[in-house]
């Protein structure tokens, strides 16, 4: 809304310089967003909010100025000269439905001369940016902005039989707008039409068949209340947005129906002369009940923390135009003015007084109470995470949850279902929510390494979204709130290194986690082991899934990790070689409530055994470390893998040396030689059995 | 010994032999030499020449003095080996004596210079990842509103129509809810589209929803509307929204908790200004402006939450109030990093991430 400084005088007399206004006016909650000269006026730029459309006009915005500066505020009061004729006589009106339309009314003013508007009607409209057209448009152009309320004149002589009907357009009917562009319509919108068609598309803009022009003699005075949903729908739908829309859309007042009806007939029979016929045709009712409402006597001090006065609150509601309505010892009563159909509540009331008073008088030093107050273990795992990541070199990437087909197309380690759509796109062509970071991650990279980066190691920690999946259901946690879709937290890595740096990376955020492998001690709750997967995004025999194994329960998958495959990597850029991994932290978030208890650590002295296995080529690190945690009891401390080899000649076919490792320590003595022995006797006898294992010598 | 006086018992009052004699005056003069050279050597290298002239474990004269040892008689093979030995144990402790001496000299600082290196040369330096700069300011956020008992919480970001609007007063003719400017699902949930949450004041409301007053929580997560990407818009952004419900809550508890965040964000005694403003689940509802670089800055919106609010999530408006905060992520941290176009944030190039 852009206001003329020499037209608000009109109605306040300021003596401020318009830097005072614009800034009393911004502490008020008219934000102001430019002023400049134009000719001997000014225009000052406010944003006007979309509850204040009775600031959409120069008198709404005057008797904010009137109060904030303390003057008094005169508003004109039209009484246009009724000639001759009835308008009941010349024209019909008819609402079809009135939820589109509640009210309309028409005047008749014949025989006008369509010229241009005087100098200082042009001049004012020049400083809010409209150009002059004529001057009947340009006096519904200067009421519209002058009250807030739109109106619009037709050439009567175009209406057919002057009947006037208000409908819901029909689906694909044809308009063609004063713009000379023509519009199909849907059955959302309202029109004004007459038998032979529309006439206007209500609340937006006119008609070129009615259209005001050189050649107009007789009008007919248009001064209605559009529904905002149907002059919505008709100005984004139709991309047709304008003055009259934006009002409509915020709702004028209703009692500025009559009176902008009055002032442009007065205004138009003064500049264009004419004849106003008697009466104003009328359908539809006007609804225009301002609320009383009820201001507790302590509410305001109880809001704000500040006291104001009464006699102060009151000068303030009086002066924004409410009707005091009485007062007891527990409140005051107050009617709201028509124009602020925003003010139905004591709290509304409570807003209105501190809006004009001033928020420079709440204070901020207020002392507020100390609380305890806990990292969730949301939060703590964000954390822990991040920062094993970050130790190990990675940076923390962010990338657009709603992806394109082509990034969904690879497939999710979290389930079958198809992705969820959304409208419209976050990005051009990007539409689907993505089931799995990773190939954001892998573009992310592609992206960052095509510029030269030093590196293109990242990672992300962001929700995937699943639409309701049996198949995953079972799975465990789910934070689903509506049971239909579900929101996984993953962490997803990509790293230049191969499987066995990803699968690293992995178990150090699982390890910072406060997760074991689950060889180590399967009488524990919880712990990890990797499984061989299959999956499109890794090559194969490349990729294993993490699975979360839990004393007395199914294992859940709460990870994978692979090399990425090459087709993947070719849609990618072609990148050179990449691994990654994707971890889902909500099924990993309570390891984050477990407290951390001491393990008492022996100082007595350990001792070292290395053992050379020799087992079948197949049979897997896993299963050995199973064996030998299954034997080692309490006293092995460490098991280490030092070294795989596999050698035709010195070991056979089909075998290979596995070289690991043990510590074995006691906590409650000097571990004897036969103690250390019987153990590690133990342990080669569980791996002879359990994977058909030899010692080699 | 002699062999020439067959004599078979030493005598104490003896004269002493004359190859005794000879070889006591020989150890002298080494004795005398070393010390000369010892003394002499001024660097590592001419001690090390001394050593091997005297100690020489092959050739050293000491090691010469022990053939002439074995050749006394056992008479007197005492007195020539107690000489001999305190000849050792001499020239012995004055090489140790200025060994040390030497290397005293070429230490700096009373640290020895061991193999000395090129100290500019590049270190091994070990690479450290970077936490992305939004979420160092989500942190930071986080980190000062505990401070005043704020627990940060999280929620869906998928949405359905009560928590992202009704429960929010905005309702169903409220142009927020436009299909143009939201992200709506295209499954339904009974007949209502779910969508893209538009703000975090989704979180507070499942908050209420579920736990009495008194909270204090700060919501904080990605929230999406439609707008096309610019330097200072993106559809996709983050938002911190506090809010706080207890008994007797003003607007000037509003004002001081957000005085303190400017001042603990920004440092120093920062001013800040509130202007009125309108959001449907605020009431009175303000605009923050901080104070910065002598500037008023905009950093987001605020309110006391709206007592409609407080009844939708079943509170009695009349014991408990509260207010309402909400920061644009982006835009706090483009400020302080001096960061010009936010898609920069979500661009993932190595070379900016590296930077915070």
């Amino acid at each position: 809304m852009i206001i003329s400084t020499n037209w608000l005088a009109d109605y306040v007399q300021l003596q401020v310089l318009p830097a005072s206004l614009a800034d009393r006016l911004l502490m008020s909650g008219l934000n102001h967003e430019s002023t400049r000269a134009v000719g001997a006026d000014t225009a000052i730029e406010i944003e006007v909010t979309s509850n204040r459309p009775d600031c959409l006009g120069h008198i709404g915005v005057a008797r904010e100025a009137a109060v904030l500066f303390s003057r008094p505020l005169s508003t004109p009061d039209p009484r246009p000269l009724e000639g001759k004729g009835d308008a009941a006589r010349s024209i019909t009106v008819e609402i079809h439905d009135q939820t589109l339309c509640p009210f309309y009314s028409a005047r008749v003013i014949r025989g006008v001369r369509v010229g241009s508007s005087p100098q200082w009607l042009v001049d004012r409209l020049r400083t809010v940016g409209i150009e002059s057209i004529n001057s009947i448009v340009d006096i519904t152009n200067y009421v519209m902005l002058e009250c807030g309320q739109p109106l619009h004149a037709f050439d009567l002589q175009t209406i057919q039989n002057g009947c006037i009907t208000v409908r819901r357009a029909l689906a694909g009917e044809v308009f063609t707008a004063i713009n000379h562009k023509t519009y199909s319509l849907t059955d959302k919108m309202c029109v004004v039409a007459d038998a032979v068609g529309p006439l206007a598309l209500a609340g937006v803009m006119g008609g070129v068949r009615s259209e005001i022009g050189p050649q107009t003699v007789d009008i007919l005075l248009e001064c209605a209340q559009f529904a905002p949903l149907a002059v919505r729908a008709a100005a984004r739908g139709l991309v047709l947005a304008s003055a009259s829309s934006y009002r409509f859309e915020r709702g004028p007042d209703p009692a500025a129906v009559d009176w902008a009806s009055r002032r442009a007939a007065a205004m138009i029979l003064d500049n264009a002369g004419g004849m106003l016929e008697s009466g104003t045709v009328t359908a539809g009712t006007l609804v225009c009940a301002p609320a009383s409402v009820d201001l507790r006597h302590d509410r305001v001090a109880n809001v704000l923390g500040i006291n104001i006065q009464a006699a102060r609150q009151q000068e303030i509601l009086l002066g924004l135009g409410f009707e005091s309505e009485g007062s007891d010892a527990v409140c005051s009563r107050w009617k709201a003015p028509t124009w602020r159909r925003d003010v139905s509540r004591e709290i509304d009331l409570v807003e209105e007084i501190v809006r004009i008073e001033g928020y420079d008088r709440v204070p901020e030093d207020e002392p507020i109470a100390a609380r305890p107050v806990e990292l969730s273990l949301h939060e703590k795992t964000l954390r822990l995470a991040s920062d094993a990541l970050v130790g190990a070199g990675l940076c923390e990437a962010m990338t657009r949850s709603v992806v394109n087909d082509a990034l969904e197309t690879t497939c999710s380690p979290w389930g079958s279902a198809l992705p969820l759509v959304v409208s419209p796109a976050l990005v051009r062509g990007a539409d689907r929510l993505r089931r799995t970071l990773l190939p954001s991650l892998l573009e992310a990279r592609m992206g960052t390494l095509a510029v030269g980066a030093p590196h293109g190691d990242l990672f992300e920690i962001a929700r995937a979204y699943l639409a309701d999946d049996t198949a995953n259901k079972d799975q465990g946690t789910a934070s689903s709130r509506s049971g239909l879709i579900q929101e996984p937290l993953l962490l997803s890595l990509v790293t230049s290194g191969n499987f066995s740096t990803a699968k690293g990376l992995a178990e150090a955020v699982l390890g910072r986690l406060g997760f074991d492998p689950w060889e180590i001690n399967p009488a524990s709750n919880t712990g990890y082991e990797f499984r061989p997967l299959q999956l499109d995004l890794f090559s194969p025999g490349r990729a294993a899934e993490i699975m979360l194994c839990t004393a007395g329960s199914t294992a859940i998958r709460i990870g994978v990790v692979g090399e990425i495959a090459q087709p993947i990597r070719d849609r990618f850029g072609s990148q050179p070689a990449v691994s990654a991994a994707e971890l889902r932290l909500d099924r990993l978030e309570f390891a984050a409530g477990i407290e951390k208890k001491l393990q008492s650590l022996s100082d007595f002295p350990a001792i070292g055994r290395d053992l050379n296995l020799v087992v079948g080529e197949a049979v897997p690190w896993a299963s050995i470390a199973a064996a030998i945690y299954s034997a080692a009891g309490k006293l092995l401390e460490e098991c280490r893998l030092v070294q795989v080899w596999q050698d035709v000649e010195r070991l056979g076919a089909g075998k290979k040396s596995v070289v690991v490792s043990l510590r074995l320590r006691s906590a409650t003595g000097t571990l004897s030689g036969d103690d250390a022995m019987r153990t590690i006797d133990a342990i080669v006898a569980a791996c002879g059995q359990q994977v058909g294992a030899t010692l080699r010598a | 010994m002699s062999a020439e006086t067959g004599s078979t018992e030493p005598s104490e009052n003896a004269a002493v032999s004359d190859l005794l004699a000879s070889f006591l005056s020989e150890t002298d003069s080494l004795c005398t030499a070393a010390k000369t050279a010892i003394a002499a050597a001024s660097d590592g290298s001419m001690l090390e020449k001394a050593r091997i002239e005297f100690l020489g474990a092959r050739s050293g004269r000491l090691k010469a003095m022990t053939q002439l040892l074995s050749g006394l008689t056992a008479v007197d093979r005492p007195a020539g080996g107690k000489q001999f030995n305190e000849a050792k144990a001499t020239i012995t402790a004055l090489f140790s004596a200025a060994r040390e001496r030497i290397a005293a000299a070429q230490t700096k600082d009373g640290l020895a210079v061991v193999d000395a290196i090129d100290v500019t040369l590049p270190g091994e330096r070990v690479r450290i990842g970077h936490v992305h700069p939004l979420t160092q300011t989500i942190r930071r956020v986080q980190e000062i509103m505990s401070r005043l008992g704020f627990e940060s919480v999280d929620g869906p970001e998928v949405e359905d129509q009560w928590h992202n609007f009704e429960a929010l007063a905005i309702g169903a003719e409220h142009p927020a809810r436009d299909p143009l400017d939201n992200f709506y699902l295209a499954v339904a949930q009974g007949t209502e589209p779910l969508l893209l949450r538009s703000q975090t004041s989704t979180v507070q409301i499942r908050v209420m929803e579920k736990r009495r007053p008194p909270l204090r929580i700060v919501s904080l997560g990605r929230v999406y509307r439609p707008d096309t990407a610019d330097a200072t818009h993106y559809p996709m952004f983050h938002q911190v929204e506090g809010l706080l419900i207890e008994p007797g809550t003003t607007m000037a508890h509003l004002k001081s908790v957000l005085h303190f965040f400017a001042s603990s964000f920004l440092g120093g005694d920062v001013r800040v200004r509130f202007r009125p403003s309108f959001f449907p689940f605020t009431e009175p509802s303000v605009e923050v402006d901080m104070e910065w670089d002598g500037r008023w800055i905009e950093m987001g919106g605020a309110g006391m939450v709206d007592p409609a609010v407080l009844e939708s999530v079943g509170y009695d408006p009349d014991a408990v109030s509260g207010f309402a905060f909400g920061l644009g992520v982006e835009r706090i941290a483009a400020r302080r990093y001096g960061v010009a176009d936010i898609r920069d944030f979500y661009r993932n190039d190595v070379r900016f991430l590296e930077q915070f």
